[in-house]
């Protein structure tokens, strides 16, 4: 039971932190498609940053510098999502597409370029990362992400820069005949979900395992927390939660073995696909009232009104 | 300067790809005056009003704030300048409350966190002050048109602007509701606070303006005093001509029964309540029959429901005799229903679609413009140049010119000349007029007419009551999804006319 | 007259499209070249950038084979992805219709002995039902495409997977190369693999078959279904405005769920005519990445504007540069460098709209003034998806 609390909020923190970004960037009016690819940029920066920092660093340093530098490069990532949808007016979901396949090949580009054996796998240390109460070892990426969890709803609906932000999503032309600078706040948007996207891709990598291929991606969890966004209904708390149900789905793989769930038999496979399976069930039923923000997907033109 | 403007627009050009939507216009505004900018649809109001909010950047020309020049960029300078606007399509954020659309742009705050509480003593003062009835934590989804226009005019109240401009404000209000309109106009003007009020309607202009700026294609006309002018004036600077605002036509002759409506309610999953209750009404071979009301009061829904855009969830339809209440649109369409749609761009016309394509939109399958699966163009062709030539619909490149590049009224005459030429036996219309100048309108209700007189049954839907009194022969009124009452427009008056559209009276089903 | 003139402008746009897609390739490759000349200058020029433009005549003919073999399924998952692009739906689902097409024919081929053309219709209604279902829930739940489309991706690597493998005891299975069994190593299958009528002797290849001039057919059948049917006319309609559509009385659920299954069918016979022609194998151990000839349809699609016929040439150059990238030496750099170009081409199509409107008005300035009676045009509000 501890291992299934273990993995289901490992896997969970992780996608409530992407669904978080990708919530950010909805409410300002850009669907980002590319998570995915974030997630891969940000891992492959904070990694690349773990094997480059001396040993002899206090863990929190590390810890610090690592994600620090995650979020940073998933930020400049999105930016090229940013300008290709508030600036060129580009269809969001086509750009997004283009960043994911792009991340893969820049990860893997840069990764064999690092890496001693010319393959695409980085090995780091994650001990900076764990620590551990109680005999349940956790990961640093969960206080970090019930804070960022936090945050993000007072960001969203208590502070002038979340009403803004979410009048942009809605009704830019309303938040344009209002003085409010529709661009800006579609950057910050969008930039906000580099940094929470690049996190969650560096929580997703660093914490269970000490190397990693980056020919692998991240197996489509972007797009997972895409769903986990929309079941969440675009709301902090909610995404939270659809978060830790999902990840509940992907955990009984890893605990499979040891428990009454090993009788059964099924292969990885049928684990891994119960997850997706599980979205398109749910996405069918929530469906129907949908509380996406009206203007999302829509290129805002200050000429058309 | 011997007069004393707030604000002065000198020689205004702006111009769009193809198009000189301002050409040298002048407007100046006295302090405390209210005054009307009139203009047709497309001479170029809403643009001049844009260019003044900071929205648009013109070409030429300066604008003067109490002599001095300055210089509007976006709507932050505007406001700075206490210029606040009303805009025809609101811009009010649905899915928040009537507080925050009001602070929006404005917010009280420290260190960037909301601070509500004085807003909302501000916004409740103001409401009390100017009988503006609001509640500050409705969301916007669930308040009335009346209501969110009110919205609107605190949000100028709220930024302290002493420059008010209204665009076409009272489209979407009863006549009672223009009247308060009117009434908190003239409150304003005596606080000493300048209004500009753009409209084409020449009797409210007569009733509330002191002065009017007229514009016609873009060019400006002049500006008057409106105690020494009168409508007929006012509307041939408008328009260029004399208006026969009257719709030449002979009394109806009602024949058989085509469409026969029993009862009909239309459930809204999204709103979760009936948006069409229990409508029950007949239209006649040779007559046009009216469904007036304001915007949002099951009107649509009841079209959609007709022609099968939307499920009943109740009730039958009978067209020409035969039940069509489960029938497909297509089948609809073929037994004899046409229908000029609401909204053009979104149901009326494929924009992306060269002009032959949309004109055979309704009939592509039709055994004369296809054989074995495969489209005969050159028929396609041969029928929308008859169509073409017989409405004069002109496009730059004729049947290959792709409808997006059309202008707005002679996208609509396209789908008029096409719903015309099925020959149907029933006319679904609704709002066929909407947006177009003099011109397409007069041209667009003779052939309504000629259509009835010619022994169809016309279903009409309008917003404008000058319309619906001037061209239907029968008058449903709808409130809140009912038929509140049925008038005969030459004994009935737009006030009545108004009481029931606001739901302040309802004829009886028994006392009929 | 008005013939004439419509021809004319037709052209223009033509032109205009094919200008937006070179600009596009060229911007591509100069970006491709700046990363050979980062990761190691001293050879991005003769052993990079050349290799990768001269694609498979590096190693010609075998080269050249290679490349058609590869650019045949990339034709039809890049006919799926235009298909679905003009009925304006984005089918990001072309690898798990394309991972379904290719245990359809696998199937047939290993354990039913098929001869090649039952095994590509096979191939074809698998991935035609794989595509349908997004589709289903586009239509019946108004679910994006897209999303579902990703899941499907995923669910269907899984399930093909886990068919194929079975924890290493499935009979499609060849424990010693950790793939399906390869077809032209056993006689029992050589009905299955599509003839190649000494196109493999040309090139002195083994997996060179007729599946290029297959696609190059399949494709020109594409344009006239969009271009010259009732049935195009409504999908189109459908696409550009559905609302319109259905007030025509076009039954827009049918043609959006008819639609997907359409570009479902398209990646699946891709998938056919890839593993029927032999190219290479089924690895059912690789669970985290989806066939990239899924996602390089998107490119495909995109670099043709959505034209079936110019799907054709543009699945010709993206395998090019791809053959050309394997040849790059590793010694001096990774191969991903061609799926990085081919990254950063979808990257700027995604806004060769904006590029087509500068061109076109470089171009054709005085050509056309369509708008006589003017008036500014409605601004379009729905989402553009890519296509018209």
């Amino acid at each position: 039971m501890l291992l299934l609390i273990k993995y289901t909020l490992l896997y969970g923190i992780v996608l409530m932190l992407v669904a978080l970004g990708g919530m950010f960037s909805e409410h300002s009016g850009i669907i980002n498609i590319a998570l995915e690819g974030i997630m891969v940029i940000g891992g492959v920066a904070g990694v690349l940053t773990l094997t480059m920092l001396p040993e002899s660093l206090p863990a929190f340093a590390t810890v610090l510098i690592a994600v620090l530098a995650a979020a940073i490069a998933g930020m400049v990532y999105s930016l090229l999502l940013a300008f290709a949808s508030i600036n060129l007016k580009a269809d969001q979901t086509i750009g997004g597409t283009a960043l994911n396949l792009l991340a893969t090949a820049v990860a893997v580009v840069i990764s064999k370029n690092f890496s001693d054996s010319g393959s695409a796998k980085l090995n780091y240390s994650n001990k900076p990362f764990l620590f551990s109460i109680g005999g349940l070892e956790l990961s640093i990426f969960v206080p970090l992400g019930i804070a960022l969890l936090i945050i993000s709803y007072i960001v969203l609906y208590k502070t002038r820069f979340g009403l803004r932000l979410r009048a942009c999503g809605e009704h830019p032309q309303a938040a344009d005949s209002v003085g409010i600078n529709v661009y800006k706040m579609r950057y910050a948007g969008v930039v906000i979900s580099g940094a929470l996207g690049a996190i969650g891709g560096l929580a997703y990598i660093v914490p269970p395992v000490q190397t990693w291929n980056f020919e692998v991606g991240v197996a489509g969890a972007g797009f997972l927390a895409m769903a986990v966004m929309i079941f969440g209904q675009w709301k902090p708390f909610n995404i939270c939660g659809a978060a830790m149900f999902f990840a509940v789905f992907k955990s009984l793989a890893n605990i499979a073995d040891s428990t009454f769930l090993a009788q059964l038999h099924w292969s990885s496979n049928i684990y891994n696909m119960m997850p997706f399976v599980a979205s398109m069930v749910i996405l069918a039923f929530t469906s129907k009232n949908s509380m996406a923000p009206k203007a999302e997907g829509i290129p805002y033109d200050k000429g058309s009104r | 300067m011997a007069e004393d403007f707030v604000i002065e627009m000198l020689h205004i050009t702006k111009e769009f790809p193809g198009i000189k939507a301002n050409d040298d216009i002048t407007l100046q505004l006295r302090k405390g005056e209210v005054h009307a900018l009139l203009g047709e649809n497309g001479a170029g109001k809403s643009t001049l009003m844009s260019v003044l909010f900071g929205l648009y950047q013109p070409e030429e020309g300066k604008i003067l704030k109490n002599g001095k020049e300055v210089a509007i960029r976006n709507p932050n300078d505007a406001n700075a300048l206490g210029i606040g606007m009303v805009h025809q399509h609101f811009k009010l954020v649905e899915c928040f409350s009537v507080l925050d659309n009001i602070i929006l742009g404005v917010e009280p705050n420290k260190l960037g966190f909301l601070q509500k509480a004085e807003a909302r003593k501000k916004v409740v003062a103001l409401s009390e002050k100017y009988g503006l009835r609001v509640d500050p934590d409705a969301l916007i989804s669930d308040i009335s048109v009346g209501m969110q226009q009110r919205v609107e005019i605190l949000k100028m109240l709220y930024r302290d602007n002493e420059i008010l401009i209204f665009d076409e404000p009272t489209a979407v209000l009863t006549p009672q509701e223009i009247d308060e309109l009117m009434e908190i106009m003239r409150g304003f003007k005596k606080e000493g606070k300048s209004i500009l009020f753009i409209t084409h309607k020449l009797n409210e202009i007569m009733a509330v303006a002191d002065r009017c700026t007229v514009l016609r294609k873009g060019k400006y006309m002049g500006t008057v005093d409106i105690k020494d002018t009168t409508k007929e004036e006012l509307s041939r600077m408008m328009v260029g001509r004399d208006v026969q605002l009257q719709v030449d036509k002979k009394p109806a002759h009602p024949g058989d029964v085509v469409l026969d409506v029993e009862g009909v309610t239309i459930h809204n999953d999204q709103r979760k309540k009936d948006s069409v209750k229990d409508v029950t009404f007949q239209v006649h071979a040779g007559e046009i029959v009216c469904l007036a009301g304001i915007e949002g009061n099951g009107q649509t829904e009841l079209v959609y429901g007709l022609t099968g855009l939307e499920k009943l969830s109740g009730g039958k339809i009978t067209l020409d005799g035969k039940d069509i209440t489960r029938e497909s649109i297509r089948q609809r369409s073929k037994d004899g229903m046409s229908h000029i749609p609401e909204d053009r761009h979104k149901h009326g016309l494929v924009l992306d679609y060269s002009l032959e394509n949309n004109m055979v939109l309704q009939r592509y399958w039709q055994p004369e413009f296809q054989k074995g699966g495969f489209i005969q163009s050159d028929k396609v062709r041969e029928y929308s140049d008859k169509l073409i030539a017989q409405y004069d619909v002109r496009s730059g490149q004729g049947s290959s010119t792709i409808v997006r590049s059309m202008s707005g009224g002679n996208q609509q005459k396209a789908i008029i000349a096409r719903e015309i030429d099925k020959d149907p036996k029933l006319l679904v219309a609704v709002q066929p007029t909407r947006g177009l100048d003099v011109g397409a309108i007069e041209y667009i209700h003779r052939q309504i007419v000629a259509q009835r007189d010619k022994g169809k049954a016309v279903l009409l839907v309008s917003l404008e009551l000058d319309e619906v009194m001037n061209l239907s022969d029968r008058i449903l009124v709808m409130y809140e999804g009912e038929i509140v009452g049925e008038f005969d427009p030459k004994t009935t008056t737009v006030q009545e006319l108004g009481l029931y559209m606001a739901g302040a009276r309802k004829q009886g089903k028994e006392s009929k | 007259m008005n013939k004439k003139k419509l021809s004319h402008s037709n052209l223009n746009s033509s032109i205009t499209s094919v200008l937006a897609a070179l600009l596009c390739i060229v911007i591509g490759m100069a970006v491709g070249f700046l990363v050979l000349l980062a990761i190691n200058p001293a050879h991005a020029w003769g052993d990079g950038f050349v290799r990768i433009i001269k694609g498979g005549f590096h190693d010609a003919p075998y080269g050249v084979g290679k490349e058609l073999a590869n650019a045949a399924p990339l034709i039809m998952t890049g006919l799926s992805v235009a298909f679905a692009f003009k009925t304006g739906l984005f089918n990001i689902g072309a690898a798990g219709q394309y991972t379904l097409g290719a245990y359809g024919a696998l199937y047939c081929a290993i354990m039913l002995k098929m001869p090649w053309y039952v095994c590509l219709i096979v191939a074809t209604i698998l991935g035609g039902i794989w595509g349908a279902i997004p589709g289903f829930f586009k239509a019946y739940f108004n679910i994006n495409e897209v999303i579902t489309s990703i899941m499907f991706n995923w669910i269907g690597l899984y399930l093909v997977n886990e068919l194929i493998y079975q924890n290493g005891t499935g009979p499609m299975y060849d424990v010693r190369n950790t793939r399906t069994l390869n077809l032209s190593k056993n006689a029992e299958y050589a009905q299955s693999i599509i003839p190649d009528f000494g196109l493999n002797k040309m090139f002195q290849t083994n997996s060179t078959t007729i599946a290029i001039f297959l696609a190059a057919a399949v494709a020109i059948l594409i344009w006239v279904i969009l271009n010259k049917t009732t049935f195009g006319y409504e999908l189109k309609a459908v696409g550009l405005n559905k609302s319109a559509a259905r007030y025509a009385g076009i039954n827009e659920k049918k043609n959006i769920i008819l639609s997907m299954a359409i570009a479902g069918a398209l990646a699946g016979f891709g998938a056919g005519l890839y593993y029927l022609s032999n190219v290479s194998q089924w690895n059912p151990l690789n669970s985290t990445s989806l066939p990239a000839m899924g996602f390089n349809g998107i490119s495909v699609a995109l670099l043709a504007s959505s034209n079936p016929i110019g799907t054709i040439f543009s699945a010709i150059f993206i395998s090019h540069i791809s053959v050309g990238g394997s040849f790059l030496s590793t010694k001096y750099y990774p191969t991903e460098i061609s799926d990085l170009i081919s990254g950063i081409i979808i990257y700027l199509c995604a806004f060769s709209m904006l590029f087509r409107g500068k061109i076109h008005s470089m171009l054709f300035k005085n050509a056309d003034k369509t708008n006589v009676n003017a008036e500014p045009a409605p601004a379009k509000t729905e989402t553009k998806k890519e296509g018209k």
